[in-house]
């Protein structure tokens, strides 16, 4: 009996390797029309795009989906950071400091005295049960719900002037991730990876990072692939929900588990002598490659246990008082070490639906809003002012873009017979900072009550055009060919909101 | 060009339709009228210079529209006549003079329009240089002009700066003065007429130029009419006046044509598929590939068909089989395996976005779904002729096929309402273009969709069509139907309700009297009783709508006073509570505070307790309780129940239940018999009459349980309205149910009853002579068959969509499947039995440098499984697979029951759980944890072609789960099982199964010396990964 020629565990990387490098490039052409080929892609390129750009397509390498890839122009950001707090967070006591509603507090609210809004009638305008205070140099009026993040307010800029489409959570989340109301659209993150790739293989391209508390609302359709390929689709973990199916079944011995991936790339080498140049089996075995490098690189970027006191502190990850701040901030933390590692893409959700919604574990206060907020206010503000702070002292501000959003705004009045805030996505607070973001600064602003967004209204797709615009993509020229339409992430619609580009 | 109007206008304009203009050039015909061909100019000199001196405002053209009431004819040739309207607008006043369009409106146009709107740039697809033009519109599917009426007209609107983004001309140096406004206003309110010049003809008015856009000329030949199929018993699809009809050259709109199959040079293939492959082949001079091995082509084809793998004995009975017929046998019993609709069906429930679930984020379970997933299986094994398949899906309650229109309401559903009127119109609006745009895609490979808001970009859709399409929807609504039983089932059906009837006429005078109470409902319920004494009071729940029950708050009051607050000092006990959530409490049944998130749930499905205990005997007549006082919540509502009182412990009093209450819904409740005071023998008699009546109300119950699926309920459809942008708030006319004029006329009108509306689509849909429906389909089998179609775009073969790439081939197939009989199987023996299918996959690097996409089919491409196939395989070669077909589904998940459903990963699975993947309850959105990668679909939109990605989480799922782990073990089971303890026989077998071959010795040798280190399960863990097994050779 013929021995085999190398030890079960080691062996032939080294020759596999040249021979994947040679499939990969020399056969790019043909792993470009597998991948891409799929949908029709490439003849779909012939009729252009409904904005009259033609179409400018990811040149995506079937064995190498991840692959870094040039952006359209140079770009300011390299990396996106969303902190999502679902739930629809509160403008208007939070970031979007109306006075009026101090002056007018228990008044009805003019012109709107028979507003039916998601859940009904509306009571009269409220003040907010926070004092809004001046921060920083600017002097930026930002409440006493979330005071750490006030101490940041010159590196942010506001937009006070978001429009959404949608007055439910689970359509106003898809909106302002995917930019449809609709389920099924890929997410702006998948639109990221399918354009960019990402600069770190041995990880996910895009990252969502639920809650402790469980996914939001909408829950896995925030960071779906839609119609992309699903390689594009957000992996979910989190610093406590590690990625499934990633370890090694504990009753497989790591000696084993090598000798049979070695084994297995044995019986695929041989199988592709019979399909020589073939992309797709190619891809395939380069998978399973670099699959083995993600279980090593995962659970060392999750394995907190290298950060520092102070750092743990700064994030109050330590806090064993408000063992749910501890647990965000964790997640605050797993999403810094992300972004050094260069994962392109993170999605960090604030509140879940999951283990109560209507304000109870989410920002969704339509009865009790000060009682619930003021849960939820120090849970959020700490941590994610530490997250933005050590990642400005890191260096690694300059060419990441930190976003801060939520599904819509909420009412400057009190429903009817309760102590808390409708739906209200007339009018409502975004933010960014970091690569290429003007700051401090102010854009747009609601009416007086900030219930509508008078001053230059930014829908979600300008939103969008913005942050492609800021990773180097035209958001006309991104497209995905679908069902008779080049899709992009703006839809028909959308322009960068130029005056807040640094 | 683009660009010029900025960034909002950009979006409109890439490409012009010019769609309309043949019936534009009828209109335009009409108006060039004798009469009307040359005005006396002088006519229209008097009073130009009051219109001139009108102050403009806002308004001033609604100020001319009454005054000139007689010119507002609409678009009639009489009134675009000078001769009559300028006599009939002296008549009425001075003040509305009439307009000499030569004079002032035409050059005005000229100046201010003709640049962007004219023959040589049609920016939005509107030309303003002529008539037609002006009455027709451009992309937004807004009319420029209601003649007669300037205040409703869209051109006005927009040169008036009164649509946002869009102010006409966009330079604002161009922008109309306000007298130059006024005048156009006058002219409209005047029935714009637009007399033509000598030599002039209604299309001649500028030099005609052509579209931008081939596939959507005005200048092709007519096409055939579509007639539906028509039948004494149905309505015929009178074709109307065709000559109106618009008609266009695009390739796929052109009737079906069979070109005879070319001869070949040389002697490859067998069939009409290899003669077309082949000519291509030898036009491109690239020579096909050998056949493939037997091994490979029974493998391919099983995975292809089946997919699933072939048993080792059905490879070795193949390869033994030497007669010449071996390969066509072979297709036959493929073709006859009840597998075949499994696999196949997969493919269809893509494309009409079926899942078991609502979607959206409650993400509810539609647990009669499933019928329409067996329809769709038992059809395609039966071979339901194509045409009859798709007719049934869009009209199947006249067809004698209830459950087929699943089909309609396949799609998400948004279950969560507000008494918000524009969300609720919103989410209306979106069901009607699911059916609408799934519809399109899936049978015609027309993206209907597009033309929701304005008209198609690229196809001559216009949107007043898509409303036209919305209204044979408009009566169809998400929910389930009570299906009429199978034929078989009436007699026993009949007997059964007979007998019912015959009890319920004896047990009369037993009813117990009293009117019955209003049903139960989710906010607040009321209970009233002659005062009593009560220390402690139960509340029993026997049965809930749905889940776990749910209780917010339950007063008991003593007077106007809440004696069982807690405050009051009550405390509650119950049989169980749902752990984990600290909104549902059993504290919260009588915390004062209302609505879910101050609630209590019962840990046990449909029942459960909750005790108070009063501080003192308390004289009490008065209750209520709610599941939800804020009305955001329905479900776990009690509905059946009793309520009881004791002075002394356990000692209970019924004083409340539900049994006097209306059903709720479907959900039948007994009537209530009372035997007291008749004699012993009578209510004896009595007492076995309604134990009878319940067994009988029992069956008839379960037999139409057994008979509901979500297929839609049917109502009476009211107007349908085109929607300006598509905004439910900004309807437009009314528009009567019909087709894209492009490819038919359906004889229907605005008082078509519903179920005709939908019956004639089915039959344009299903006719011969539709040119879209047959290619559509065989593009879609051979996609399936070859992994890509003979169009790239198989979900559009608009203008917009990929041409084919054999479009005589796609041709010659659509017009074999027509002429047998829309037989699908007929079409899979054509292509299982052509030497093209049957070539070897191997690459040829002189093939891949001039063809690297296959698309000359120079090979078989191989390609990876997708995810339901490989799950199947891998139950298929360890043993475990249930082959059970049909009925409802199995769960891929741990399902929290929550309001908003939450789907975990399931952690152990067994035999309940080795069903095919095609009973798995399909959730919308969220993939299966293991399988789901492999680019399942969400089932929010039509799929008509999957991708094939491959990524490290693939690789994870299948090396490390608990599923594929636990197969693992099992296969090793069966290698000892079945070899006992022969190593060189075990990796024979295992080779057998999870290849169809046997290993050459340098691979049995490796395999025993990976064996000997790492063992057996180390081994079946490989070959299950391998790319072997997951590729169709």
């Amino acid at each position: 009996m013929k021995t085999l020629p190398n030890a079960i565990a080691g062996g032939h990387l080294l020759r596999r390797r040249e021979f994947l490098e040679h499939t990969a490039t020399g056969l790019s052409g043909i792993a470009l029309t597998a991948l891409l080929g799929q949908q029709g892609l490439l003849r779909g390129a012939e009729t252009g795009t409904v904005s009259g750009k033609q179409p400018l397509r990811p040149a995506i390498d079937a064995a190498r989906p991840f692959a870094a890839r040039a952006a359209h122009f140079p770009a300011a950001a390299k990396r996106v950071l969303v902190v999502f707090c679902s739930g629809a967070c509160s403008h208007v006591d939070t970031f979007d400091y109306k006075p009026e509603l101090e002056t007018r507090h228990g008044q009805p609210l003019p012109g709107a005295e028979r507003l039916v809004t998601f859940q009904g009638e509306q009571g009269n305008v409220t003040r907010s049960p926070w004092k809004f205070r001046p921060r920083g140099e600017s002097g930026k009026m930002i409440s006493d719900l979330v005071p750490r993040l006030g101490e940041l307010a010159d590196d942010i800029c506001f937009l006070h002037s978001l429009k959404g489409k949608t007055n439910t959570h689970g359509p106003g989340e898809n909106y302002m991730s995917t930019g449809f109301t609709l389920d099924g659209f890929p997410s702006a993150g998948a639109w990221v990876a399918y354009a960019l790739g990402t600069e770190n293989e041995n990880l996910p391209a895009y990252v969502a990072i639920p809650d402790p508390r469980g996914t939001p609302q909408n829950s896995v359709n925030n960071w779906g692939p839609g119609f992309l390929p699903a390689a594009f689709q957000g992996t979910d973990f989190n610093a406590s929900l590690p990625i499934r199916n990633l370890d090694r079944p504990a009753a497989i011995a790591a000696s084993r588990d090598v000798g049979t991936r070695d084994y297995l790339r044995r019986l695929n080498d041989r199988h592709l002598e019979r399909f020589p140049g073939d992309s797709e089996l190619a891809a395939r075995i380069s998978s399973y490659e670099l699959a083995a490098r993600m279980q090593l690189s995962i659970p060392a970027v999750r394995d907190l246990s290298t950060e520092t006191a102070a750092t743990l502190a700064m994030y109050g990850a330590d806090d064993t008082g408000n063992p749910l701040k501890a647990a965000y901030a964790r997640n605050c933390l797993l999403a810094r070490r992300l972004l050094e590692q260069g994962v392109r893409f993170i999605q960090l959700f604030n509140g879940a639906y999951q283990t109560g919604g209507e304000g109870v574990s989410n920002w969704d206060g339509h009865k009790a809003i000060e009682k619930q907020y003021s849960v939820h206010g120090p849970v959020f503000d700490q941590p994610t002012a530490a997250l933005l702070r050590d990642l400005k002292q890191r260096g690694l501000l300059k060419d990441t873009l930190v976003v801060w959003c939520t599904e819509f705004g909420r009412m400057p009045t009190f429903q009817k017979g309760a102590s808390g805030r409708d739906h209200n996505p007339e009018g409502f607070t975004a933010w960014l900072a970091g690569a290429g973001v003007k700051a401090p600064f102010s854009y747009g602003s609601t009416d007086e009550f900030g219930y509508k967004a008078v001053e230059n209204v930014v829908t979600v797709q300008d939103f969008h055009a913005t942050i492609l615009h800021l990773l180097g993509i035209d958001h006309e020229r991104l497209t995905f060919y679908y069902n008779g339409l080049e899709r992009r992430l703006t839809d028909v619609s959308g322009k960068v909101v130029r005056p807040v580009l640094a | 060009m683009a660009t010029r109007h900025g960034r909002t206008w950009s979006l409109m304009g890439l490409i012009a339709t010019s769609y309309g203009s043949r019936q534009a050039m009828t209109e335009a015909a009409r108006l060039a009228s004798p009469r009307g061909t040359m005005p006396p100019v002088s006519r229209f000199l008097a009073g130009v210079f009051c219109v001139l001196s009108v102050a403009w405002s806002d308004g001033a053209h609604r100020a001319f529209a009454q005054v000139a009431p007689a010119a507002a004819a609409p678009a009639a040739p009489t009134a675009a006549a000078p001769a009559a309207a300028a006599p009939a607008a002296a008549a009425l006043t001075v003040a509305a003079p009439a307009i000499d369009f030569h004079r002032q409106i035409r050059p005005l146009l000229a100046a201010k329009c003709w640049g962007c709107h004219g023959a040589e740039e049609r920016e939005s697809g509107l030309r303003l240089d002529r008539r037609s033009g002006l009455l027709a519109g451009g992309d937004s599917g807004e009319p420029a002009n209601v003649s007669g009426k300037a205040a409703d007209s869209y051109l006005l609107h927009l040169v008036q700066g009164r649509e946002a983004g869009k102010w006409m001309p966009p330079d604002e140096k161009d922008r109309l003065t306000k007298p130059e406004i006024a005048l156009l206003a006058a002219w409209i309110d005047q029935g714009a007429p637009w007399p033509l010049l000598p030599g002039e003809t209604a299309d001649s008015v500028t030099k005609h130029s052509g579209t931008k856009h081939s596939g959507t000329k005005d200048s092709g030949k007519p096409n055939q009419p579509v007639p539906g199929t028509t039948s004494a018993s149905r309505p015929s699809q009178d074709v109307g006046d065709d000559s109106s009809r618009p008609t266009s050259d695009h390739w796929s709109f052109q009737p079906v044509r069979r070109a005879a199959a070319p001869p070949l040079a040389n002697a490859w293939g067998g069939n009409g598929i290899d003669a077309h492959v082949g000519r291509t082949l030898q036009l491109r001079g690239i020579a096909p590939n050998p056949p493939a091995s037997r091994a490979d082509l029974i493998r391919r084809i099983y995975l292809d068909v089946l997919g699933l793998p072939p048993s080792p004995d059905d490879v070795e009975r193949f390869l033994a089989d030497g007669s010449p017929a071996a390969v066509a046998d072979l297709i036959e019993r493929v073709l006859a395996s009840p597998h075949y609709g499994e696999r196949w069906a997969r493919h269809w429930l893509d494309l009409v976005r079926f899942a078991d679930t609502n979607g959206f984020e409650t993400n509810r379970e539609r647990p009669n779904a499933w019928p329409f997933r067996d329809y769709v299986i038992r059809s395609l094994n039966e071979d339901k002729p194509y045409d009859q398949f798709l007719r049934e899906q869009l009209a199947g309650d006249s067809l004698g096929a209830p459950v087929a229109t699943g089909f309609l309401v396949a799609g998400p559903y948004d279950v969560v309402k507000s008494p918000d009127i524009n969300l609720t119109q919103m989410q209306r609006q979106n069901e009607l273009d699911d059916m609408i745009a799934t519809t399109g895609t899936a049978f015609l490979g027309l993206t209907l969709g597009c033309a929701r808001c304005h008209n198609h970009k690229f196809d001559p859709i216009r949107q007043s069509e898509y409303y036209a399409i919305q209204a044979i929807f408009a009566g169809v609504r998400h929910g389930e139907r009570a299906l009429p039983p199978p034929p078989e089932w009436k007699s026993e059906l009949d007997r059964l309700q007979t007998r019912a009837g015959e009890l319920r006429s004896a047990l009369l005078p037993y009813v117990k009297p009293g009117g019955k109470r209003p049903a139960v409902n989710p906010r607040e319920n009321e209970e009233r009783f002659a005062p009593v004494d009560a220390k402690w009071v139960r509340f029993t729940i026997m049965a809930a709508t749905s889940a776990q029950p749910c209780l917010d708050e339950w007063q008991i009051f003593s007077g106007e006073r809440n004696v069982a607050l807690a405050t009051a000092g009550a405390k509650a006990s119950c049989s169980s509570s749902l752990p984990g959530f600290a909104i549902h409490q059993l504290e919260h049944i009588h915390d004062g505070r209302f609505g879910n998130s101050h609630s209590w749930i019962s840990n046990e499905v449909g029942t459960g307790w909750v005790k108070i205990e009063l501080p003192a005997v308390t004289r009490i007549d008065r209750m209520l309780w709610g599941r939800d006082r804020d009305g955001q919540y329905v479900d776990r509502l009690p509905t059946r129940y009793r309520i009881e009182v004791a002075v002394e412990e356990n000692r209970w009093r019924l004083v409340a239940s539900s049994d006097d209450r209306q059903p709720l819904g479907n959900e039948p409740l007994p009537v209530a018999y009372s035997f007291e005071g008749v004699p012993a023998d009578k209510a004896q008699a009595a007492q076995s009459w309604l134990e009878e009546l319940r067994a009988v109300d029992a069956k008839l119950t379960a037999q139409r349980a057994a008979e509901v699926a979500y297929a839609g309920v049917f109502q009476p459809p009211g107007p349908t309205f085109r929607l300006f942008r598509g905004e439910p708030n900004q309807p437009r006319e009314a528009v009567a149910p019909n087709t894209v004029a492009v490819l038919g006329r359906l004889a229907i009108g605005e008082t078509t009853p519903e179920a005709e509306r939908r019956l004639a689509l089915a039959d344009w849909v299903g006719a011969k002579q539709n040119p879209l429906t047959a290619r559509v389909a065989v593009n879609r089998v051979w996609q399936f068959h070859f992994g890509q179609g003979l169009v790239a775009t198989p979900s559009d073969f608009g203008a917009a969509g990929a041409r084919p790439s054999h479009p005589e081939l796609l041709d010659w197939l659509a017009a074999e499947l027509m002429d047998h009989g829309w037989s699908l199987k007929h079409l899979h023996r054509l292509i299982l039995n052509s030497a093209t299918f049957q070539q070897s996959g191997r690459p040829r690097p002189d093939a891949l440098a001039a063809d690297g996409g296959t698309e000359t089919w120079w090979r078989f491409p191989p390609r990876r499984l997708e995810a339901e196939a490989i799950r199947d395989s891998i139950l298929a070669v360890t043993g475990a697979l249930d082959r059970r077909m049909h009925g409802p589904g199995f769960s891929g998940f741990e399902v929290e029951l929550e309001n908003v459903r939450h789907y975990f990963p399931k952690k152990q699975y067994g035999p309940a759980d080795w069903r095919r993947m095609v009973y798995m309850n399909k959730v919308r959105l969220e993939k299966e944890s293991v399988f789901g990668i492999f680019d399942c679909p969400d089932a929010a939109t039509s799929v008509p072609r999957r991708g094939r990605s491959t990524t490290p989480l693939q690789a994870l799922n299948l090396l490390n789960s608990p599923f594929v782990l636990q197969q693992c073990e099992l296969l090793v089971q069966r290698l000892a099982r079945e070899c006992g303890d022969d190593p060189p026989r075990r990796v024979a077998r295992a080779y057998a199964l999870c290849f169809g071959r046997a290993p050459d010795p340098e691979e049995t040798a490796e395999a025993l010396a990976f064996v000997s280190e790492a063992g057996w399960e180390a081994f079946s863990r490989a070959l299950l990964n391998s790319n072997e097994f997951v590729f169709i050779p």
